[in-house]
């Protein structure tokens, strides 16, 4: 079997009750309750290969968490059908816990008052893993995630870094085939991100193990993903190679430019300037509107020049401008309706 | 179907009296505490009794001997489901802040898994005290104790149905906490008292919807004098209350909207 995720025209509605603000509209909403549908995910289709290192990006409310909660049968899905490792979430769901991993960022699986290897041998019992078995696979991830010195320290203790490596350590005990990572480096500092990125790869290169991430942090997606799906407003809006979304946005520039002299910042108008004080301007362009010759000349124009960087616009700014231009498309199909 | 179906959830049990009460150890002036306040505050109870019957030697047929045993068995119940299922009563809040998730994601019966995955500390001060004091009334007659222990552990599962069931609202009403905190308070007045002092009305409900008869009145009566069929009786309703409130639970799981609370397991 190769495929180990797929969704089809998976959806998920929420009824909300809308009150007025205040006492009054307490009391109008007791007498005449009002509810207003929200889709939270609506109809998405998807496909994972067994394997695979997917990025799963979105704005804050746009459906990544829940999606995921349906794919690990957490919540029932209002339409559309899912599998998970030939399994169906929520239906087989005991065969199905065994299969998957989690790594929630804002949730622990370890006890906060006792050391994380209290909870791992607890976890080790709750998963049917042997003692023997668990205690090989225990000596395994220490090695991976470096966390020996920590597993007799009470979880209180740790830092959110140390934490959050035990966490990982936490959700690979019985040996998952698909790991969902949902902000797995949230607050993590860039030491602590590289480590677990790296862990991540290892795992994923090692025991083959399907990686569903969602971050926030591009350097998550970056590093880690070869695919992307976006989401925004529970729609999927792009599906696509990191690379591929990179080379897209090429023509983009960011080009950082310092004069010897304090320079006019009104004399770069005409330029989309992201930020300008003192000597140095940072520019965006497109390379599309005009050449890169004709740029610089204009910038040189403006004073003398100590030094330019050119550059690809960040990831994180390509993600933002797919959202902006989703976002504007839905508004003018609101305004055309 | 013993192994299969019943031994994975008693080590899952025991699994978790073991962490949790490792977790107690790691605070043992607030663990102590907490069970030394809760013993403490059920000795002041056995002091009221003992003023009321200064009074009066007899309530509604009732001696003094009589209401310190169904308290212990009252007490000994509230005790045991609170050490073993210390979430019973805190399904509200899991639901509200998503912390449910967890529980849904392993590979063991969410509604057993949800409910024992927590210890309340000072339970243990109300189980050791309901113990000596049973003790006390009833001296060590190894035929009582044994039906003690046994309606112990059936009331616990029967308290613990009736209370997670009105928590369980919670996934139709979105908050069921004051239901809790009435069904609570009801079914712990009602089984303080002598069943006899109740009018008929009370009487159909503490052996219908809050069914405290099944939870000490009978159990006692069937400790003074044993009757095989009512203690089997009694049994079955045990059982059938869990299973009930399992199916009650699955149910409304199916509602769930979890969230995004951020939260660690203490």
């Amino acid at each position: 079997m190769k495929t180990m995720l797929t969704a089809s025209k998976l959806t998920k509605n929420y009824r909300a009750k809308i009150k007025e603000p205040g006492l009054a509209g307490s009391i109008r909403a007791i007498r005449q309750p009002q509810y207003r549908e929200i889709v939270a995910v609506d109809e998405i289709d998807l496909e994972v290969e067994r394997g695979e290192m997917l990025a799963f990006l979105g704005p804050n409310g746009a459906g990544k968490s829940t999606t995921i909660k349906m794919l690990t049968g957490i919540l029932t899905p209002t339409s559309g059908t899912m599998s998970v490792a030939g399994l169906v979430p929520g239906k087989d769901q005991r065969e199905l816990a065994y299969r998957i991993g989690s790594v929630f960022g804002q949730k622990s699986m370890l006890y906060w008052h006792l050391p994380a290897l209290d909870s791992f041998r607890l976890l080790g019992a709750i998963y049917d893993v042997e003692s023997n078995v668990l205690q090989k696979r225990l000596d395994a991830l220490v090695e991976l995630l470096e966390i020996g010195e920590h597993l007799k320290t009470p979880v209180r203790k740790l830092s959110l870094g140390e934490r959050m490596r035990c966490e990982v350590a936490a959700s690979l005990l019985h040996k998952p085939e698909i790991l969902f990572l949902d902000e797995p480096t949230i607050g993590l500092d860039v030491v602590v991100k590289a480590k677990i990125r790296e862990m991540i790869r290892r795992i994923n290169r090692e025991e083959g193990v399907t990686v569903f991430l969602t971050s926030h942090d591009i350097g998550d997606v970056e590093q880690l993903c070869r695919r992307s799906v976006i989401i925004n407003h529970g729609r999927m809006i792009l599906d696509s190679t990191v690379d591929e979304i990179k080379r897209s946005y090429l023509h983009k520039k960011v080009i950082r430019v310092q004069y010897v002299m304090d320079i006019d910042c009104t004399a770069l108008e005409g330029f989309k300037v992201l930020q300008c004080k003192g000597n140095e301007a940072v520019l965006e362009v497109d390379a599309k509107d005009s050449s890169m010759h004709d740029t610089m000349g204009r910038l040189m124009a403006v004073g003398e020049v100590a030094d330019v960087t050119i550059s690809g616009m960040p990831m994180e700014e390509i993600i933002s401008a797919i959202f902006q231009q989703e976002d504007s498309r839905r508004e003018k199909g609101g305004d055309d309706a | 179907m013993w192994k299969r179906s019943v031994l994975p959830h008693l080590r899952l049990i025991w699994d978790y009296f073991r962490t949790n009460l490792a977790s107690a150890m790691e605070y043992r002036a607030s663990f102590l505490m907490q069970a030394v306040g809760m013993a403490i505050n059920d000795v002041f109870f056995l002091f009221f009794w003992w003023m009321v019957f200064q009074q009066s030697s007899s309530l509604g047929g009732y001696e003094f001997n009589d209401v310190m045993s169904i308290w212990a068995l009252s007490a000994s119940t509230f005790g045991l489901l609170h050490i073993f299922f210390g979430n019973v009563r805190k399904l509200n809040g899991l639901v509200q802040s998503g912390e449910l998730d967890i529980f849904l994601l392993q590979p063991r019966d969410p509604y057993i898994h949800a409910h024992t995955a927590r210890m309340n500390f000072s339970a243990w001060g109300d189980f050791v005290y309901a113990l000596l004091l049973f003790l006390f009334i009833s001296g060590f007659h190894p035929g009582k104790w044994l039906l003690f222990l046994l309606f112990t552990i059936g009331g616990a599962l029967l308290l613990g149905a009736v209370l997670s069931m009105a928590d369980a609202l919670v996934f139709y009403w979105g908050d069921s906490s004051g239901v809790t905190r009435l069904v609570t308070e009801f079914m712990l007045n009602f089984s303080l008292y002598p069943e006899s002092i109740f009018r008929p009305g009370v009487k159909w409900i503490i052996y219908t919807i809050l069914p405290t008869a099944f939870v000490v009145f009978i159990p006692y009566r069937v400790i003074q004098h044993f009757n095989l069929p009512v203690c089997l009786g009694v049994f079955a309703v045990d059982i059938f209350a869990v299973l009930l409130a399992r199916k009650v639970f699955n149910s409304g799981l199916k509602r769930y909207a979890s969230g995004n609370r951020m939260g660690a397991r203490m």
